[in-house]
């Protein structure tokens, strides 16, 4: 028995293995996209004619638009107070001992353990015990009380990560606690804050759950989807935009990716995969 | 949970409680406050928001009332087949990943798999739609290649498209803590096992599992448990036959206007999900325990 027969064939299992994860999980989108270029109502094999009818109609509807703008603005907002109160949060569990710093933990990890739906539903009886009208407002608030904490465990990661030495040669130097922060701890900091930034940002911009209870009429992009679809079997402009969106989503994050890349190739040592988390 | 830090500097001060404070109080207003409020409302004689009294009878009448429990029954299933296929996939994949691929493959596979889930969830949930119904792609080939004359109407709107969808989502979040778990495998370990004979089974199940324990266990946590709650993937394409917990508690809440019976089954589900992620830590713990031993 020559080993070039077993092992070709470990290769070969192992490469369809590959390519079957990689189908489940795009080729549904790669179906989606392609029938948003499909010349009839009905979505269904086979292709008829190519078009672009679908997506001038999804970018001329209101309600699109009103959403997407919505969850745009949104995540605009979210994110960075989500970073602001991660990193703050993450600088208090990891940096300091004080009397309350365990119950302060498990505080934050709270909104990660707690399924989403039960925040959700929690959040509705909360803010209608308070008259507080639902929208905007309190959409924001439910996606800050969930993101923030994301933010707060990827900045405690890296920060327990961080050499002291380096604040103590500081400090040597002469540099006060603000030239500490500033020229110590952030710039070790940066990477984390700007992948939670992402991560913060898609959460809010792609969160269904939460935004469904606490919006009442008010539409984000997620809950338009929803709504749409509960309604209708198949809806060709859903394709269209769900593709325009996810692609823009896709170029984002490639293209941040890239660029940290490079950054990391420069300064040898930092690690690629932080991006990823 | 996170053992202290080897590095950091740990030190009494009352900046700690400051930095604190901010998020603190985020966090007891909007969602100590919130839980509280579901517990309350749990608790009261309830009718269109207004509540008239203490009572017991929301937990009660959901205990005992029989199409509660066939919800119920019908959620465990769905969630453990979906986990059971997700953990199908993750642990070959992770096992790839972590001690067979060339580096370059590995950075693109993972990169791969964090992009789809940046993606929107209900988009995929759609995406699906068009693949499993009745005019979807996959009735579309069985048809045409004779496999079946009549289009398969099982594919959506069942428990079985509520677990295909499910499944498939959640991948990457299964695969990346087993990963994790396994690149801190020692593939001298693996290599002394292939020169001491192990078979591939031996050395899965002696060496691989054990080690990927902690890692499975988070994936639990991260992944079982919000199944449980999932009620979009259900609504979308779920049916009858794939109405979960999660639509019940939607149905109570915001169509029935009947908040105190949907709060109490959220408190069920919640101490489920504390009952699921206690199990997955202790048993967690155990393999981890018999791997150094």
């Amino acid at each position: 028995m020559t080993p070039a027969g077993p092992r070709s064939i470990t290769r070969l299992a192992r490469i369809a293995f590959l390519s079957g994860v990689l189908l489940l999980l795009y080729g549904p989108l790669a179906v989606l996209a392609l029938f948003s270029f499909n010349d009839q109502i009905i979505i269904a094999l086979p292709f008829h004619a190519f078009t672009l009818e679908w997506y001038r109609e999804a970018l001329a509807n209101t309600l699109v638009r009103e959403s997407l703008k919505n969850s745009l603005v949104l995540a605009t907002i979210v994110t960075p107070v989500s970073v602001i109160l991660g990193t703050l949060a993450a600088f208090a569990l990891t940096r300091f001992a004080y009397r309350f710093r365990g119950a302060v933990a498990v505080l934050v990890g709270g909104p990660l353990v707690v399924p989403w739906l039960l925040i959700a539903v929690g959040l509705l009886l909360f803010f209608s015990r308070l008259k507080m009208p639902l929208g905007f407002t309190t959409i924001g608030l439910s996606h800050i009380v969930v993101a923030f904490p994301l933010v707060a465990a990827i900045v405690s990661a890296r920060l327990v990560r961080f050499d002291p030495r380096q604040e103590e040669a500081a400090r040597d130097l002469g540099a006060t606690n603000a030239e500490v922060l500033r020229f110590v701890i952030l710039p070790h900091l940066a990477p984390a804050m700007a992948a939670s930034a992402v991560l913060a940002f898609s959460y809010s911009f792609n969160n269904f759950v939460i935004s469904f209870f606490t919006g009442g009429f008010e539409l984000t992009f997620p809950t338009w989807v929803f709504s749409t679809l509960r309604h209708a079997q198949n809806v060709p402009i859903v394709n269209a935009i769900s593709t325009l969106v996810s692609g823009v989503q896709l170029a984002v994050i490639v293209v941040a990716w890239l660029l940290w890349n490079r950054r990391a190739r420069k300064l040898a040592g930092a690690d690629p995969m932080e991006m990823l988390w | 949970m996170v053992a202290r830090p080897v590095g950091a500097p740990r030190r009494r001060s009352p900046a700690g409680p400051f930095y604190a404070s901010l998020p603190t109080a985020v966090l007891l207003l909007l969602f100590v406050g919130p839980m509280f409020i579901l517990l309350y409302y749990s608790f009261q004689e309830s009718s269109f928001g207004q509540t008239t009294g203490w009572t017991l009878e929301n937990y009660t009448s959901i205990l005992s009332d029989p199409t509660y429990g066939k919800v119920m029954l019908t959620t465990v299933v769905i969630c453990t087949v979906s986990m059971a296929v997700m953990l199908a996939l993750a642990i070959p994949l992770a096992y790839l990943l972590a001690l067979r691929l060339r580096p370059k493959a590995e950075l693109l596979f993972l990169l791969l798999l964090v992009l789809s889930e940046e993606l929107n969830p209900l988009i995929r949930v759609y995406a699906w739609r068009t693949i499993l119904g009745r005019q979807g792609v996959v009735n579309f080939l069985l048809t045409r290649a004779g496999v079946i004359d009549q289009p398969l109407d099982i594919l959506l709107f069942s428990s079985l498209a509520v677990v295909i969808v499910m499944s498939t989502t959640y991948v990457p979040y299964t695969t990346i803590p087993i990963y994790a778990a396994l690149k801190a495998v020692d593939p001298a370990l693996l290599e002394a096992a292939d020169d001491l004979g192990a078979t591939f089974g031996t050395r899965f199940r002696k060496i691989l599992l054990p080690l990927a324990a902690p890692g499975i266990f988070v994936a639990i946590i991260l992944v079982y448990i919000p199944l449980y709650s999932e009620f979009a993937t259900p609504a979308l394409v779920g049916g009858t036959s794939g109405y979960m917990i999660g639509n019940a508690i939607q149905e109570q809440i915001l169509e029935a206007g009947n908040r105190g019976v949907g709060a109490a089954m959220s408190f069920v589900l919640l101490v489920l999900s504390g009952a699921i992620a206690f199990t997955g830590y202790r048993l967690g713990r155990i393999r981890r325990l018999q791997a150094t031993a």
